[in-house]
């Protein structure tokens, strides 16, 4: 690992808990070989709805978490994405005790909270399950990390719709660069609810299908599950306990639209200031980035509006762009976390993951998308875009660690 | 534009102050001086629940604000598009900005706290279903769902385009959001930021905490109330509103001849290992932040705005935190809760208490904050003339 100046922060434990399964070597698997993990819904009751397809963790991976069952759906997934991350880095307890926890999540323990309040409007009655209010709000997974793995530093769940995850990866750099902690456990989490499934039906924006992002005949996004967290470190506390790192997070762009409360601003405004902050901060140049790995929903218009903010920032086909969403669905509040570990992974193995159902790029996206199958690329930065309701934008850049 | 860059963000630590303050609460709403008004009164804004009918046996008190209020401050047309909790948001947010006189644009950022969010949306919505099937489902309620959308709307409404944040945490998230908004300032993501609370009373909510055993009298026989740190205590009241500052980089305020009330002089927060809805005396702080920040001071407080809020355990449990980390002659603080009810608004309305105690000069002021689950904050207020 040589320094690099433009960061002090390195990525030094990935954890994940996707649509593949249990794992970051399962969640690598599967995107290398384009793997679409979208498939019917079976978790939760969809009738009348237009899509009846999401990426969920399937039920095989949910038996093996190695987590209580009495805790959340959400909960389990976020302790036992938590637990690889922090094994994957070494960290022992009195490493722990000093870290951060900051989780991005939205949908928190609303999976059983739902079945609940269903079955009470259903039969009119006070039924079961009430004590799993107790775990809906948002915060109930940050509270659960950090007194599972005895994480005493500043503790924060961000609520920031889908780029929650990421948001959380670059406040929690921000602990580290502000020499409040040496270490954070970030990422974020979030399992499939009816709630999100229904209101993003209502808006018109789930695809019936599997999604097809940046396609021609794209008509919308998939919805997903998943939780990934990452540990973040000074780089030289890492180095002098013997960490290994994954990556450089070299930087970080948080803006916002200010515009619309679901639709993104029709230039891109917000997107390209969070890139060009991204860069600015990371010290590097638009031609510095081998790879985008784009917010990419699969929706017309966050497609079309995202290509024109990255030919903004990169010039048209500056740089490759896929899409982890067509592969993984879109896992809400995760998404930002799961998609800065897919890029991390993508440098580390030299890959660029593939956008999966891409058959007709549309037009007025003018870049190489990896339509389908995953491409070998010398990567040495690359940068993770992840947008959200209420026109939050969050850019993150990854460089290569070098030993 | 290839190849074009935003001006890189400084990583160098500013100085924060407090140029504005917004606020509608039980008591009152406006500027700066709604809020030291609201300070002074001698009355609290806990009273009967007007929303809906408690049940039997139950709770029955809330600090409510008046809908009337409410309505002189967001037009017919915008109370349509947007929901109460938003409301609140968005006209806490407009008077902080308009108090601070501060402009719009890419370097004012936004940190929202809410405790429990929009619930009566989510309710809503889910009800749209199971009446009417999918074609009950409404497009225009779902985005309330999210909690981020009271920072959505307040972004759009003062025009804040850096950074905006929303967190989730119990009892101390407006507290959490200021230190939080003032990191921001501090370290140069944003010039300035509106930083605060908000949340609501909503049926749903109040009747599951209730039932639950979460709101005085707590299933017990003592009387209803909120009575932090005193031996009946028994629970906390729920109360509604929203409080936000501007923070604001000293050198950016000065600069503009912002009217300063005090500066956030440090700040901290962290975790205690507790189980999540838990806690307890008996669980003391083995090294997080906030306890590092405390123990290191050599001078007292002038006073200490603390986060009991009658619920027992975290009364307690915040007394024997401040013991331990200030001495035992540390004096009890002071909470805000008997007036205000307990709501995400409330960490912000001690914040700006602290500031406008500050600004009298003397020591600096403490907020001292403390949830179920363990998530502990603190920040140190000094006086203005130091800015």
């Amino acid at each position: 690992m040589t320094s690099d100046p433009s960061s002090r922060v390195v990525v030094s434990g990935l954890g994940v808990v996707s649509p593949y399964g249990l794992g970051v070597k399962s969640l690598w698997t599967g995107l290398s070989a384009g793997a679409c993990a979208i498939r019917p819904v079976t978790a939760i009751a969809i009738e009348g709805l237009r899509s009846r397809v999401a990426a969920e963790v399937p039920a095989e991976a949910l038996d093996a978490l190695g987590v209580s069952r009495r805790r959340s759906r959400a909960d389990r997934l976020a302790l036992a994405a938590a637990r690889e991350a922090l094994a994957d880095a070494g960290l022992d307890e009195r490493d722990r005790r000093g870290a951060a926890c900051v989780v991005g999540a939205v949908g928190g323990g609303m999976y059983e909270v739902e079945e609940w309040y269903w079955e009470e409007a259903r039969s009119g009655r006070p039924a079961p399950g009430q004590g799993s209010l107790r775990s809906v709000l948002p915060r109930a997974h940050a509270d659960a990390i950090a007194f599972r793995f005895g994480l005493c530093g500043p503790r924060e769940t961000l609520v920031m719709a889908c780029a929650s995850g990421a948001a959380a990866v670059a406040l929690g750099a921000d602990l580290i660069r502000d020499g409040v902690v040496d270490t954070a456990l970030v990422g974020g989490v979030d399992a499939l609810t009816r709630i999100c499934f229904m209101g993003f039906n209502a808006l018109k924006l789930l695809d019936p299908d599997p999604c097809r992002p940046f396609d021609r005949e794209r008509r919308g996004m998939s919805i997903g599950e998943a939780a990934a967290f990452l540990v973040l470190e000074d780089a030289d506390r890492c180095r002098a306990r013997g960490g290994r790192a994954h990556a450089w997070l070299a930087g970080a762009g948080m803006t916002t639209d200010a515009h619309h409360v679901t639709a993104p601003h029709p230039e891109g405004e917000g997107m390209v200031r969070a890139m060009s902050q991204a860069l600015a901060s990371a010290g590097m140049a638009p031609g510095e980035i081998d790879y985008v790995n784009a917010h990419g929903t699969g929706t017309p218009q966050n497609d079309r509006i995202e290509a024109l903010a990255l030919a903004r920032v990169f010039g048209e086909g500056g740089v490759l762009v896929s899409s982890s969403k067509s592969l993984v669905g879109h896992t809400m509040a995760a998404a930002g976390s799961v998609e800065a570990v897919v890029t991390i992974l993508a440098l580390e193995h030299g890959l660029v993951p593939p956008t999966a159902n891409l058959t007709d790029v549309d037009p007025a996206v003018p870049f190489d998308c990896v339509p389908v199958v995953a491409r070998p690329t010398d990567l040495d930065a690359a940068l993770s875009n992840s947008f959200g309701f209420g026109g939050q934008n969050v850019s993150l850049i990854f460089r290569r660690a070098t030993d | 534009m290839a190849g074009s860059a935003a001006p890189a963000p400084s990583r160098g630590r500013s100085r924060v102050v407090v140029t504005g303050m917004g606020t509608v609460n039980a008591l009152t709403s406006g500027g700066r001086g709604a809020v030291v008004e609201a300070l002074a009164a001698e009355r609290s804004g806990i009273g009967p629940l007007r929303a809906f009918a408690p049940e039997p046996g139950g709770s029955g008190l809330a600090a409510e604000v008046d809908d009337g209020r409410l309505a002189a401050l967001i037009d017919g047309a915008e109370a349509r598009r947007l929901s109460r909790i938003c409301r609140l948001a968005v006209a806490a947010c407009r008077l902080a900005v308009e108090d601070a006189a501060i402009a719009p644009g890419a370097e004012l950022g936004l940190v929202v706290g809410s405790e429990h969010g929009d619930f009566r949306s989510s309710e809503e919505f889910a009800g749209g279903y199971l009446r009417r099937g999918p074609a009950g489902l409404s497009p225009m309620i779902f985005p309330n769902t999210v909690m981020n959308t009271m920072a959505s709307v307040a972004a759009i409404a003062v025009g804040a385009r850096a950074a905006s944040v929303t967190i989730n945490q119990a009892t101390v998230v407006g507290d959490l959001a200021v230190a939080r908004g003032a990191a921001l300032v501090a370290n140069g993501s944003a010039r300035a930021v509106v930083a605060g609370g908000v949340d609501e009373i909503c049926e749903i909510v109040y009747r599951h905490l209730c039932r639950l055993g979460a709101l005085s009298p707590m299933g017990g026989r003592a009387p209803e109330g909120c009575r932090p740190y005193a031996a009946d205590h028994n629970g906390p009241v729920l109360g509604e509103g929203a409080t936000f500052l501007v923070l604001e980089a000293l050198d950016a305020a000065r600069a503009r001849g912002a009217s300063i009330v005090a500066e956030i002089a440090d700040m901290a927060w962290g975790s205690v290992p507790a189980a999540p809805h838990a806690g307890g005396a008996r669980t003391l702080d083995r090294g997080s932040p906030v306890r590092r920040l405390l123990s290191a001071r050599a001078r007292p407080f002038a006073r200490c705005y603390g986060a009991a809020n009658g619920d027992p355990g975290v009364d307690d449990w915040e007394r024997a935190l401040l013991a331990q980390d200030l001495g035992k002659g540390a004096a009890t603080p002071t909470s805000l809760a008997p007036r205000f009810g307990q709501h995400g608004g409330l960490g912000a309305l001690r914040v700006a208490a602290a500031a406008l105690d500050a600004a009298h000069g003397g020591a600096p002021v403490l907020v001292h904050g403390i949830a179920r689950g363990g998530c502990r904050t603190a920040l140190i207020v000094g006086e203005s003339s130091a800015a």
